[in-house]
This record gives structure tokens, sequence and C-alpha cells, in this order.
């Protein structure tokens, strides 16, 4: 029986030490792979399979833009050609450069596009990337939403906004809030907020400020190095970092090359957002996340929490549902993954 | 079978097999994305509709007037921008649908079911109503009284111009946008339809600038009558100072391109139009209506022939915008998206009680920058030479004169707007010399038509101003009456407080003219204001009350959102004299500019303990030579003027009366539906002493000798007084 699903393209931070050897793993001979890798090599970058293939992770190595962009969008999109038949997806959406992702899972641009558009911007940000990002939790360890925690973190980032440094807000991870700013703006938040089970506040290695307007000057070098006629209407509605929706012959490919370099890369990117319209507006059965690790579905999840999607109130109820059935599949996740793919 | 069935097998049928209905082809009006997102909001407009009617049938919903056969309407809201404020008929949800797509990030399916579902978690109107409306696409929640939105879709129009010139604080909408208000053509000939049409010429052929589009769905019939044929057409072609436009609205191209054409009309030179849409009306008028108990079958198939949604298909196949195979594709994933989601929403919680009900009914309180009124030369400008008669006694009418200068020169989004207010300065002059003082455009001479007047209030507070419309007599309020009660009160009941349109509502009334006016100068029946949910009204009985409830009134409306209506005695205008001639009793000095009567808060006149008289307005005037005479008598009273008609002050009230004997209520206002009957119930419940009354009788006002005979008099009030002593 069909099952409708939503697909969800994972963002930077996703391809780790675990997650070294997923193309081999998983797509070793895949045609695309060969493509990639020319385009690398024409760049005079190494190539994803002699990445992906290397005896040991480094962060240096596999951690920075130029590297973990395009390992991350081709384990992911190659993911995405290896659903099973009875999966219909409904719609795709995804994190910060998963939107990247989304867009040729979608359709909006061919493979080879979006890989040319994550490398280049993976390049962008490795090469002329400013400030980083941290990661630290909005919510309790049930993952309830805390309404007033929340809104007392918010208020924490602009008051250090503009007077002690720069600091954003720059994704919203429905139980997580990755802030972006300046050196002094991280370290003013870091001051500021209690620390949690010695991992939080989180600074994100390799990260610069994302989704900020220090980003400005990369979006700009995007545009100047990747034409418009790239993009084309979607197969598939495709969810932003909005939570606007571009449907199949309802886009228009301009608007769309602009949001993707130029709004989504220096305005915050709400994946909670997408993630409440992916459920609201599609009511898929599964969401499916595509490509290595499992960390985002715990950002799916709380998403899903914080809109009370299902009855699904906090960490303990979506367990036990994805005990009884899962909603939320990751790919990484090679038990998960056989839920789902071929 | 159902109708909305049959429709949806023949769209499916036809579209699959090509038997699409005949028409002209697609002018080049639309980019292929742009139609194909306008087919998609059909589309989904369609499904809503027979979504909505599965729910009612599963009992998980409770609105079934649907949009089908007016889903053109998505290409009118293409013509707009999404700021442009839209006051919109209930057959709309594909313009909602197309303005949504225009706006980043909206969930309209979700919003809408919620809507369809009386959620509680519906973002327009929290589950209380199925309402069309969003305050993200600047659609302010309507309900169904019939074109009870055109009035204040003039107000607002001019709300627009007019924040050009004098930006409120609180304005929210852009100076180049328009104001939109569609209507169906049945409603076209309601009296508040062509009262707000005359309206909208009258001021356009003055060249007020007026940036109105009406937009006509004429589907040819309201409800079971049908519309002459040709008659909107012919109603409206050729009115003064309103441009006329007109499209087929089955074609979505031709629809871009009139409405686009109009739109760029009334934008660029700021002037009414009138946009005539024809089309057909699917299903009947809602879901327990079937058109064949009163029409032929063969004419509702005939419209059915021509559902919209065919016509599409074939425009978008013929432009290239979209095979007609993907069009079904598109249709019936839709279909199916609705159903999916429409089963999630029906678990979502409901409102309950009757406190998750009530909850909007008040709206929210706003910030106001802080101000300490106009400086000392500014407003010795303004004043000019009643300034040097300031600590002189003056009377009523001349001290409320005097607080609206004071509050307009505070406050610069205070604008007069009646019959007679400017060049002639009210009947009774109350509002003498403020059109010289602040501009033709803060006091206005508005048309004779007191709907209009109240929509223009209305209207302009949704743009930030703060209205003070002048109602010229308490009857005349009667015709316009629904303006308050089914727009202006309901207002943020229906929007959850997103949507307010504070104002100071001044009603000159009640009864006394010595022998002047009759009924329609001197009604005394306050009963259609005292019921309505959420709205304030004020009744003072002397200048300086008035001067000082009149500060708070316009207070609660700039800082609470408040619509308030303030009651002016008519009598007690000129009122000198309390107990003879020449002793100026009921004169007083105008109080200094901080002082303020609470809302809620009592006047309380001696401390007798025999007696408490509790009255108001020329009541409490007449009480007060009473109670001189009943302590001739030895019986020793005090008055307690409410002021505050409702809500009933009641906490007050039942202090002020603490500790006397017993309680008399002196109304002026009619037995039947006064003031005395709430004030009856609320003593009898919670006071412990008895309680008496005094009315007017169920009577009107008789011009001539016998002016005041049905009401109140110190003398009945003296023998009220005694019985109840006895």
């Amino acid at each position: 029986m069909t099952c409708r699903a939503v697909l969800i393209c994972p963002g930077r931070g996703t391809y780790n030490k675990a997650e070294l050897g997923y193309l081999r793993r998983h797509h070793a001979g895949a045609p695309l792979l060969e493509t990639f890798d020319d385009m690398r090599r024409a760049g005079g970058q190494a190539p994803l399979t002699e990445l992906d293939g290397a005896g040991q992770f480094g962060a240096d190595t596999h951690g920075t833009g130029d590297a973990a962009s395009p390992l991350i969008y081709a384990s992911s999109y190659l993911d995405t050609t290896a659903l099973a038949e009875d999966i219909e997806l409904v719609a795709v959406t995804g994190n910060s450069m998963g939107w990247y992702t989304a867009l040729a899972a979608a359709g909006a641009v061919d493979a080879a596009a979006g890989f040319r558009i994550v490398n280049t911007m993976g390049r962008l940000m490795h090469e002329g990337g400013a400030g980083g990002q941290l990661v630290y939790p909005c919510t309790g360890p049930d993952w309830r939403p805390d309404p007033r925690r929340r809104a007392g973190l918010l208020q924490t980032i602009r008051q250090i906004d503009g007077s002690e440094g720069i600091l954003r807000l720059s994704i919203d991870l429905g139980g997580m809030l990755v802030l972006a700013g300046d050196a002094a703006g991280l370290a003013e938040f870091e001051g500021s907020v209690p620390h949690i089970d010695n991992r939080f506040p989180m600074r994100l290695p390799h990260h610069a400020a994302f989704h900020t307007d220090l980003m400005a000057p990369v979006a700009e070098a995007g545009r100047a190095a990747l034409p418009r006629d790239m993009f084309g209407q979607p197969r598939l509605p495709m969810i932003d970092g909005r939570g606007a929706i571009w449907w199949p012959g309802g886009c228009d490919p301009g608007a769309l090359y602009d949001y993707t370099l130029g709004t989504q890369v220096t305005q915050p990117f709400d994946f909670a957002r997408a993630i409440r319209h992916a459920a609201r507006e599609f009511a898929p059965e599964l969401f499916i996340i595509a490509g290595p690790g499992t960390t985002l579905g715990g950002a799916v999840a709380q998403s899903l929490i914080a809109c009370d999607w299902q009855g699904i109130r906090d960490k303990a109820s979506f367990q036990a549902r994805q005990d009884e059935a899962p909603l939320v599949v990751s790919m990484g996740d090679a038990e998960q993954r056989g839920i789902v793919a071929e | 079978m159902d109708r909305a069935d049959i429709v949806h097998e023949n769209f499916r049928a036809r579209t699959a097999s090509g038997d699409l209905p005949p028409g002209a082809g697609p002018v080049p009006s639309l980019a292929h994305q742009d139609a194909v997102r306008l087919f998609r909001a059909q589309c989904l407009s369609r499904a809503l509709d027979r979504t909505s009617r599965a729910m009612q049938k599963a009992g998980q919903g409770f609105y079934t007037i649907g949009s089908s056969g007016h889903e053109g309407m998505a290409a009118v809201a293409q013509s707009l921008r999404s700021d442009d404020i839209a006051f919109l008929h209930y057959r709309d949800a594909a313009f909602q649908i197309a303005r949504a797509d225009q706006v980043p990030g909206q969930s309209i399916l979700w919003d809408m079911l919620l809507s369809f579902a009386c959620a509680s978690e519906d973002p327009v109107s929290g589950g209380r109503h199925k309402v069309l409306g969003s305050r993200a696409l600047m659609i302010p929640p309507q309900t169904s009284t019939i074109a009870s939105h055109l009035p204040k879709a003039v107000g607002a129009a001019y709300g627009i111009g007019l924040a050009r010139r004098r930006p409120p604080e609180h304005r929210c909408l852009p100076q180049d946008g328009i104001a939109v208000a569609t209507f169906g053509d049945a409603s076209l000939n309601h009296s508040t339809a062509q009262g707000a049409i005359n309206t909208a010429g009258w001021t356009s052929v003055q060249s007020v600038p007026l940036p109105l589009l009406m937009v006509c769905e004429d589907n040819g019939i309201g409800i079971s009558t049908p519309t002459p044929k040709g008659w909107v057409a012919a109603s409206m072609r050729h009115r003064p100072g309103i441009r006329y436009f007109t499209a087929n609205a089955l074609d979505l191209y031709q629809t871009a391109q009139v409405a686009a054409e109009a739109a760029r009309y009334v934008r660029s030179q700021r002037k009414p139009a009138f946009l005539h849409l024809t089309m057909v009306r699917l299903y009947g008028h809602a879901g327990a209506d079937l058109p064949t108990t009163y029409l032929p079958a063969a004419q509702v198939e005939a419209e059915e022939e021509n559902d919209p949604l065919l016509h599409s298909v074939r425009l978008l196949d013929a432009a290239g915008a979209l095979p007609r195979e993907d069009a079904l594709r598109v249709y019936d994933e839709t279909c199916e998206r609705v159903a999916r989601v429409a089963a999630e929403v029906v678990t979502r919680p409901r409102l309950q009680t009757a406190k998750d009900v009530m909850a909007s009914i008040v709206p929210p309180r706003r910030i106001c920058a802080p101000t300490n009124g106009p400086a000392p030369e500014a407003r010795a400008a303004a004043f000019g030479s009643d300034l040097r008669q300031m600590d002189q006694p003056q009377p009523m009418s001349r001290l409320i004169n005097w607080a609206l200068t004071d509050l307009m020169a505070s406050h610069g989004e205070l604008i007069v707007m009646g019959e007679d207010v400017g060049r002639k300065g009210g009947v009774y002059g109350v509002t003498q010399r403020l059109q010289q003082r602040f501009g033709t455009d803060r006091v206005i001479d508005t048309i004779l038509d007191e709907q209009s007047i109240l929509g223009l209030a209305i209207g302009m507070a949704h743009n930030g101003f703060i209205p003070m419309p002048e109602i010229q007599f308490l009857a005349y309020l009667h015709n316009a009456e629904d303006q308050l009660r089914g727009e202006a009160a309901t207002l943020p009941f229906f929007s959850q407080g997103q949507f307010t349109n504070p104002m100071v509502l001044r009603v000159a009334g009640l009864g006394y003219q010595k022998g002047f006016g009759g009924h329609f100068h001197n009604d005394n029946s306050l009963a259609v204001l005292r019921d309505i949910p959420g709205l304030i009204v004020a009744c003072p009985s002397s200048g300086a009350d008035a001067a000082m409830m009149l500060r708070e009134c316009v207070r609660l409306a700039r800082e609470e959102q408040r619509a308030v209506v303030f009651v002016e005695p008519i009598a007690l205008y000129p009122m000198r004299d309390l107990h003879g001639s020449g002793d100026g009793g009921w004169m007083g000095a105008y109080p200094a500019q901080d002082e303020r009567i609470r809302l809620g808060e009592v006047g309380v006149h001696g401390t007798g303990r025999d007696l408490a008289i509790v009255t108001y307005g020329n009541g409490h005037y007449l009480s007060r030579q009473a109670q001189k005479t009943l302590a001739d008598q030895g019986i020793d009273a005090r008055v307690i003027d409410m002021r505050w008609i409702a809500p009933l002050p009641e906490k007050a009230l039942l202090e002020a009366v603490r500790g006397c004997q017993s309680v008399l209520v002196v109304d002026e206002c009619r037995r039947t539906g006064g003031q005395a009957e709430g004030l009856m119930a609320l003593f009898v419940e919670r006071a412990e002493m008895p309680v008496s009354r005094l009315t007017a009788e169920d009577s009107f006002i008789a011009t001539g000798p016998a002016y005041a005979a049905t009401m109140p008099s110190a003398t009945s009030i003296v023998d009220a007084a005694r019985k109840a002593c006895e």
C-alpha cells in the first residue's frame, strides 16, 4: 500500500565520524557519484569518493564547508533515489543547506545542478564565511515546549545583539535554537546562559554565521557564480525555510533563484515552521529524513511536538509512537532505513 | 445524488475526455506559473467546499456556504497587493487562498479547515465563527450581515487617503494601498450597499481621494430569487464618480486582465471603481439548500455545464500553461490532500465554556505614545477667545466643545464626522469652531446617511484613527444600528482582537426638550445599545462630568481599543439653573485637563440614608431638584448618577447605596427595555433594601405642551420617593 511521506533533507553537521563511508556503504557505483567527482576534480577539489573512502575522519578534512556540504548532498540525494516504490513523496523540505538538496529532490534543479549549487555555496562559505554558530536547547529534556524559556532566550539574544556583538537567531529547530554571530556575540551568549550537560551552548566547528546578513557577500558571490537558468519547475511541492510552499507548475523560477541565493542565505531559517507546515498542509504518514546522521530526527520530533501533532506532546510520547508505528524515519539509521529503502 | 458530487464527477469525466465548455481563448494576462497558481487556488477552494460538506455530515464541520462557482475570485486577488485591505464576500475562499500564496509562510489549508471545524486554534476567530479573514493577509473577518461591510470599506478607503496627510500612530495600511469590498448581486440591492455606493460616488465627485474597489460577484441569484437579467450592469454602469468595469469570471485570464485594469485605475486615480464579475453559483446557497426545489433542473444543469474550473482547464491547456491531464492530477491530488488534512483537523480542540467564547469580546490594550497635550501656545491658538472664559461656569454644550478641542489638539488621530458638525458646528453648537480649529479633513461634514457615518468611522479606525462620529439625534441611530451591533462590536470578537475599530460615537438624545421635536428629536430609549456585548455606553448629566467622561472615553478608545457610545442629553446642553431662575446651579467650570471620570465610577450627591435615588442624565437633574424638596419634607436622600449605562457599574452602585433604607430607580427611558430593568434586577438580587422604580411610559414623545408628560418629573420623583420611604 502506498505510504505518503514528506522528505526532509539534512543540513550541515550530519556527516561525522560515524558517517564516514556512507556513500560507499549505500551508493557504491552510483553513476551520479562519478558525475559529482568529475565536477570536483574540474574545480581542483578532492573527489567525494575519495573523501568518503578515507581511512579516518578528519574534522578539518571532512567537516569544512567545501567537503561536508557536497558529501551530505550526495548522500541524501542518492538516498532519495533509493526509496521504495510504495513511498509516495507528497512534499520535500530541508534544513539549511538541505534546501539545496530539496531543490534537486523535488526536481526544481537537476542532480548535477544541485551539486553545483551545494559545492559552490559550500566552497564560498568555507572561503568567505564570517562568524560562527552555536546551538542551545529551548526546551527541557522532555522536549515539551517551554514558551517562557524560549522567550527568555530570544530576549537575551536581542539584548546581546548590537550591544556586545552580533548575535541572531539562525535556525529554529523546534527544541533547539541555532544562533549565529560574531566571536563577541557568541562568547557573550555562552557567558550569559546556564551550561547544560556539559554540552550546551555547543559551538559548531567550521560553521559560519549562516542565515544572517553577515552572509550577504557569500550570497552575492553565489549569485555571481550560478546562473538563473538553472532553476525550473519542481515536480513536487517544496517547503522552504519560511514555511512557504513552492508548487509544481506555480513556481516563478526567478523568484526561486532569488530566494535560494538571497533570502535563504541571509535570513533566519525556520525549520520548525517548515516541518509544521509539512504536517499541517500535507498530513503525511511518514517523515523521511534522507542522508547521513540521525540528529535531525530529534529536531523533526521537537518541531512536531511544538505544534502538538497527532497528540505527540513530549519525548516520551514521541518515542512511544515511534515504537508503535514510526512517524519519523532516518535513513541514516540502519534499522529505520529498511522501512523506506529498497 | 448530491449536486456537489454531480459537479465533481462532471469535472473529472469532462476533463479526462476533453469535453470542455466552449469559450474565448486566453487573453495574454497571466504568466504560466501564475495561471497554474490560480488554478491550484481554485481547486483548493473547490475541495474545501466538498470537504466542508463531508465534515458536516460527520458532525465535525459547522458551515457549508461554499465558494463553488466563484473561484474566478482568485484572479481578483492576483490583481491586488496582499496589503490592500479586503472586506470579503463569504464566497471568496479562492480569493483568500490566492492571496495567501502572495505572503510566504501561510498554512492556508490547515487554517481554513480549522475554521470549518470551529477549532479553537482557528487563527482568525479562534473557533467562534466560520469566517474568511486573516491579519497576515489584511482580510478583516466578515460575518453574514448582508452588505454591512460596504460602509466601512468606504471608510477604510477614506482613511487610506487621509493617512497620507495625517498619519496616525497606529496606521497599518500603506499610503498607496486601496480598499476592496466584495459582495453578491443580491446584496447589491440592500440599502446598506446602495448607501455605501452612493457615498463613494458622492465623495468621488468632490475629488476627495477614495481608493476603493467594489467587486460585485454576480451569479444571477440570491438564494432562490433571480436577479433580473442585466440588472447589475444597468444599475451600476453610469453611477457618478464610480468607474465601471466588467468581466466574465468563468474566464480566469479575462478576469485577471480586467481586475488588474480596475485595480490600476483605483490605485493611480485614487477614485472608486465597480468591478462587475459574472459567474455561476454551484450547489445552491448552502449545504441544506437544494436548488432544484426552486429552479428548473435544466437551469441548474446549465450552470453546472459552465463550471469555472472546466473553463480554467480549457484556458490553461490552450495557453500552454498546464496540459489537461496535469490539471486533472492537480485536482485529484488537491481533493485527496484536503481530505487527509481534514482528518487531522477534526481532532483539534474546540471552545467549551462561556469564558472561552467570551474571551475576545473586549479587545486587547495597545501602547500609545504618551502626550502632555498641546503646547500652551498651540492650545491658546486653538481656543482663541474661549480661553478667557474658562474659569467661568459654563453649560454642558460649551464644556463638551472645549473637551473636544483639547482632545483633538492632543491627539492628531481624532477625527470628528457627522451631519452639520463642521460649518454649522452642530445643531446645538457642540462642535462649533472645531472645523476652523482643526481643518475640514478632521471635522468632516458628512452625507446625510447614518450608515455611512458609522461606516466611515469603522473603516478609518481600521487604519489607526480614533473616529468620533456624531449621530445628530438618537432616533436617527436606528437605521444604522447594525453598523454598531453587527460590525463594530463584533470585530474584536470574530478576530480575537487582531482587528479593532475603536471609536467614540457621540449621540445627542433623550427627552425633555421643551415642546420641541417630538419623538424623532427626543427618543428616550437606549435599549438598542445596552445589550451589545463589549460596547461601552456613557451618559453624562452635567458639563463638568461630560468633559471628564469624554476624556475617559477617548482614553478607552485609544489605549483599550474600545467602541464607546457617548449619549449627550440634549435638554441639558443649555441648562444653567437647578432650583430657580438665575441660580446657575447646573453650570460648572471646565475641569483641569488631567481630570477624568473613570469607567464605572458613579456620582454620589448627598449622604442621606433614608433613600438612594439611582438615576442618570435628565433624571439626575430632576432628582437633584426632588432631593431638595424631599429634604424640606424631612426625607434625607442621596442621589446617585450612574453615568455609565453599559456595562452596568454594579460594584460602584452597590457601594453607593449601602446604608440606605431603600432605593428608588428613576429612569427617563421607557419602562420596557430601560435601564431600570437592569437596575431593579441588580438591587433585588444583590442589595438588601427595598427597591422601587419610576420610569417613562411605554410611549413615544409628544410635540408641544405634553412633551414631558410620559416621563418622570421632579414632582413625580418626590411622590415616588415619599412612597418608597413609607
